[in-house]
């Protein structure tokens, strides 16, 4: 056999052992999940998010985010995200409707908490309830926060619950994509601000949902310009992770400043439900979850969000896994899902008529929170959905950037129009 | 010009004299030699007296291929520069032009299949030198006409299970009469050995014991057919006399039908038959043999997807209707390496083919992710064949390791037959 041989020999050789070990490791080497946390893992967020929503401080009181129905405390729901800064504790509201906390606490002196609600609306009623307290929890001055220091019984449940009153017809914006532009992000909530004030008596803007992509690089800086944004936001804001929020192994920022990414809600007669899509596909426990996350529960409307659209066409920003993609939209078929809304794809287009079974879904690529579009003029803006009993109504809202001619940009493919007002 | 009517004299003796040699070869064996080292290297003799000449100028030398001879280092000059050109067009299409015009899919396929090209054409020079991949053609790895492919990936989860899945494919070939093409039928059946079993890490959904609940179990059923047809283009193109013999070149068409068939039972009690077809009628490429033991492939076309479903097994199958679905796309560099002196009169010969691919389509399983670039790219393959035939067979034997870069990395392991292929009848 000649040298040549031999070193291809060699080659097979060694390629057939090196599978070989990889085989015999990977089978004999299973771990609990996320053992080692790796937070680009869409599992491992899954944990974080959960972990997220429960804190317990100085072992003397356990606050737990809940589902709004919720009356049991003894587990608890990734529905906001929970964190102490100082003595302060700050609670999250994931969503843009009725939320629940529950505060535990623990033998011993009474607990005195600090406690801080974000993104909460302002139109929203908060009350506390429990052994010690019966109070409703004031507006305040500006901004969506409400600060409350309660002051709690041992070995008690303490509950803070978030009801919104609504209106018969009601709109929720739509966007995505923020990354390298919070400057232009900023512009299009100071219009989302200027329309919520303006239409607050007949059509109120409930809130902004945001499908990923908030910051470029998943750095801690980044989230905190956007956090500072969405904190001084007129309307709640709700949000899921993109691929530019979750590429960070080491720590979960995302899940640390917003939460969770795999959520749902229910505002006036519309639930919401985000699923985490940052690492092309979702976790598999979320996705044997999604026939669950989708029930209705009286929801007239149900819209489905996330970053990665399930259906991508010809954009070429799908999912890393089109199997599991496909069986998402089976489930959207089936639980007759009125709009699916994505990102990822830094423009916007229209699916009106997606095939699926005997069903046909409606999917709205919104990309257009300020990321780079590419040669030509960009469109910023968002999606609005205009909600009544019976109807959806979308179009898009254009946020022309300083200096750009109002002209109309380019035919939205699809049925998508521009809005008239 | 003078190099070039130098190179003309130097090719001209070379061809005069591989014509002869692969007349005779031909007849001796038909267009498809089991046997190749009985065609004297025309290339080392031409590599020999050019060195002699002109110092080391063997890349005017041609090997002969076939029907005719072929200058392996100008073949893949000109293949790294369009792969280069390609992967640039993509990137800039991607990343300047951008996601508003609309070209991310073409661009990213665009992109990586020039990697591929010109990467290829690169481990082509080397091989060619190193491993002695660039002399006349040999007895190379052929599609396995009979084969079993398993593939084992494992679960990396306490209580998670990941089977292995095993696939039988054929790929029968008939040769048309005058040997300037073929026409083969592809196909395979495969699944899952056992179920795919998934469990919820939510601390508060925990079992009494600490343990983690299973909340999903699915298993798939792989089917799919199609043809390949290959016809080859003239060769060469141009007059001989001005052939700069970069190789030969086949046209390919390749429809294809592929489906699958999963079975999902969540949690909830829920149970889901999910069936996807990805329809391929119109995927057509090219062959381009940069040299004898070296040959770029790449398909390209539209691709339409129906989705189907039912809700457990006494529910109707509730049948969609095609979609139009992300673009397919492949991009593939195969480069043949002896593994036998051709002194050597052993019983059995064996040779060996290294592949490096690009399949643009996530149909199958996840895509390649890097950093933030997630879900645009496809899978990427590299592969390594033996073809072992005991001398004078008809039939041989072709084991294959196989490696699958997506997110993650999947061997597969695959051992197939090849027999005789089909000869059309002459007229």
């Amino acid at each position: 056999m000649t040298r040549n041989s031999s070193l291809a020999t060699t080659t097979i050789a060694a390629g057939s052992a090196v599978a070989l070990f990889a085989l015999v490791a990977k089978s004999g080497c299973a771990n609990p999940e996320c053992a080692t946390p790796d937070y680009r893992v869409a599992e491992c967020r899954v944990i974080a998010e959960n972990e997220a929503a429960r804190l317990d401080v100085d072992e003397r009181i356990e606050i737990r985010f809940q589902d709004p129905s919720a009356i049991d405390d003894s587990t608890w729901d990734a529905k906001g995200r929970l964190r102490r800064l100082g003595n302060v504790v700050y609670a999250r509201n994931a969503g843009l409707g009725p939320f629940a906390l529950s505060l535990d606490t623990e033998p011993g002196d009474p607990v005195t908490v600090d406690l801080v609600l974000e993104n909460v609306a302002r139109s929203m009623t908060v009350t506390v309830s429990g052994p010690g307290s019966n109070l409703e929890i004031a507006v305040d001055a500006t901004g969506l926060q409400r600060h409350v220091t309660l002051t709690l019984p041992p070995e008690t449940t303490t509950w803070i619950r978030g009801s919104l009153e609504c209106a018969d017809r009601y709109r929720l914006a739509l966007s995505a994509d923020i990354q390298t532009n919070p400057d232009h992000f900023r512009r299009i909530l100071e219009h989302l601000a200027a329309e919520a004030e303006s239409v607050a008596g007949t059509e109120p803007l409930v809130g902004l949902v945001l499908m990923g992509d908030l910051t470029e690089l998943s750095t801690a800086e980044q989230f905190e310009v956007i956090a500072e944004l969405l904190a001084a936001s007129s309307v709640p804001v709700a949000v899921t992770p993109g691929n530019h929020d979750t590429y960070d192994s080491l720590q979960p920022y995302y899940n640390d400043f917003f939460g969770p990414g795999n959520h749902s809600f229910t505002v006036c007669t519309t639930k919401m439900v985000l699923l985490d899509s940052g690492s092309g596909t979702l976790a598999e426990s979320i996705e044997a979850r999604v026939p669950e996350l989708l029930e209705r529960q009286g929801a007239e409307h149900l819209l489905l969000g996330m970053h990665h659209p399930p259906y991508p066409g010809l954009t070429g920003a799908g999912w890393s896994r089109e199997d599991r993609a496909a069986a998402l939209l089976v489930e959207a078929a089936i639980a007759d899902v009125d709009l699916i809304v994505a990102g990822h794809k830094h423009a916007l287009v229209d699916f009106p008529e997606i095939p699926v079974g005997d069903a046909s879904l409606h999917e709205i690529v919104v990309g257009t929170g300020g990321a780079f579009q590419g040669a030509g003029r960009p469109r910023y803006g968002y999606v609005r959905a205009t909600i009544a009993e019976g109807t959806l109504e979308t179009c898009f809202v254009e946020v022309s950037p300083p200096g750009a001619t109002m002209e109309p940009t380019a035919k939205v493919p699809g049925q998508l129009m521009a809005c008239s007002d | 010009m003078a190099r070039f009517r130098s190179a003309r004299r130097t090719d001209d003796r070379a061809r005069r004299s591989a014509y002869s040699v692969t007349a005779g070869w031909i007849l001796a064996h038909g267009l498809n030699p089991q046997i190749s080292y009985a065609a004297p290297s025309q290339y080392e003799r031409c590599a020999a007296r050019s060195a002699a000449e002109h110092g080391s100028h063997t890349w005017k030398c041609c090997v002969p291929d076939g029907r005719a001879c072929t200058r392996p280092g100008p073949a893949r000059l000109v293949l790294f520069s369009t792969g280069g050109i390609a992967l640039g067009l993509g990137l800039v299409a991607q990343f300047v032009l951008g996601d508003s015009l609309g070209s991310n899919d073409p661009s990213t396929f665009l992109a990586a299949a020039g990697l591929i090209a010109g990467s290829g054409a690169l481990v082509g020079a080397l091989t060619g030198r190193w491993l002695n991949a660039d002399g006349p053609r040999i007895d190379r790895v052929r599609a396995d006409t009979l084969a079993l492919q398993g593939s084992y990936s494992g679960a990396s989860t306490v209580d998670e299970t990941s089977p292995p899945n095993l696939r039988g494919s054929f790929a029968p070939t008939l040769r048309f009469a005058h040997g300037d093409g073929r026409l083969r039928l592809t196909g395979h059946v495969g699944g899952d050995l056992g179920r795919h079993r998934v469990v919820d890490p939510r601390r508060q959904v925990a079992n009494a014991d600490g343990s983690a609940p299973i909340v999903r179990t699915s298993k798939i059923l792989s089917v799919g057919v199609g043809l390949d047809l290959a016809v080859a283009l003239p060769y060469p193109v141009m007059s001989r006399r001005r052939s700069q013999y970069l190789g030969a070149v086949e046209l390919r068409w390749k429809p294809d039908f592929q489906f699958r068939r999963e079975n999902i039972h969540a949690g909830n009690g829920s149970e889901r038959w999910i069936e996807r077809t990805m329809l391929l009628p119109l995927v057509a490429g090219l062959r381009w043999h940069v040299s004898p033991r070296q040959r770029f492939t790449v398909y390209f076309g539209p691709r339409f997807d129906i989705v189907s479903y039912a809700e457990g097994p006494n529910d109707r199958l509730r049948r969609g209707s095609p979609q139009l679905a992300p673009l397919y796309g492949e991009a593939w560099y195969d480069i043949d390496v002896p593994l036998q002196g051709r002194k050597r009169r052993s019983s059995t010969i064996v040779n060996s083919q290294f592949s490096a691919g690009y399949v643009h389509s996530r149909f199958d399983g996840t895509g390649l992710n890097i950093g933030p670039v997630v879900g645009f790219l496809g899978t990427i393959h590299l592969r390594a064949h033996l073809r072992i035939i005991p001398r004078g067979s008809k039939v041989a034997w072709q084991p294959t390791l196989a490696a699958v870069l997506g997110q993650g990395l999947r061997w597969n392991i695959s051992l197939g037959v090849t027999l005789p292929e089909i000869r059309g009848k002459r007229r």
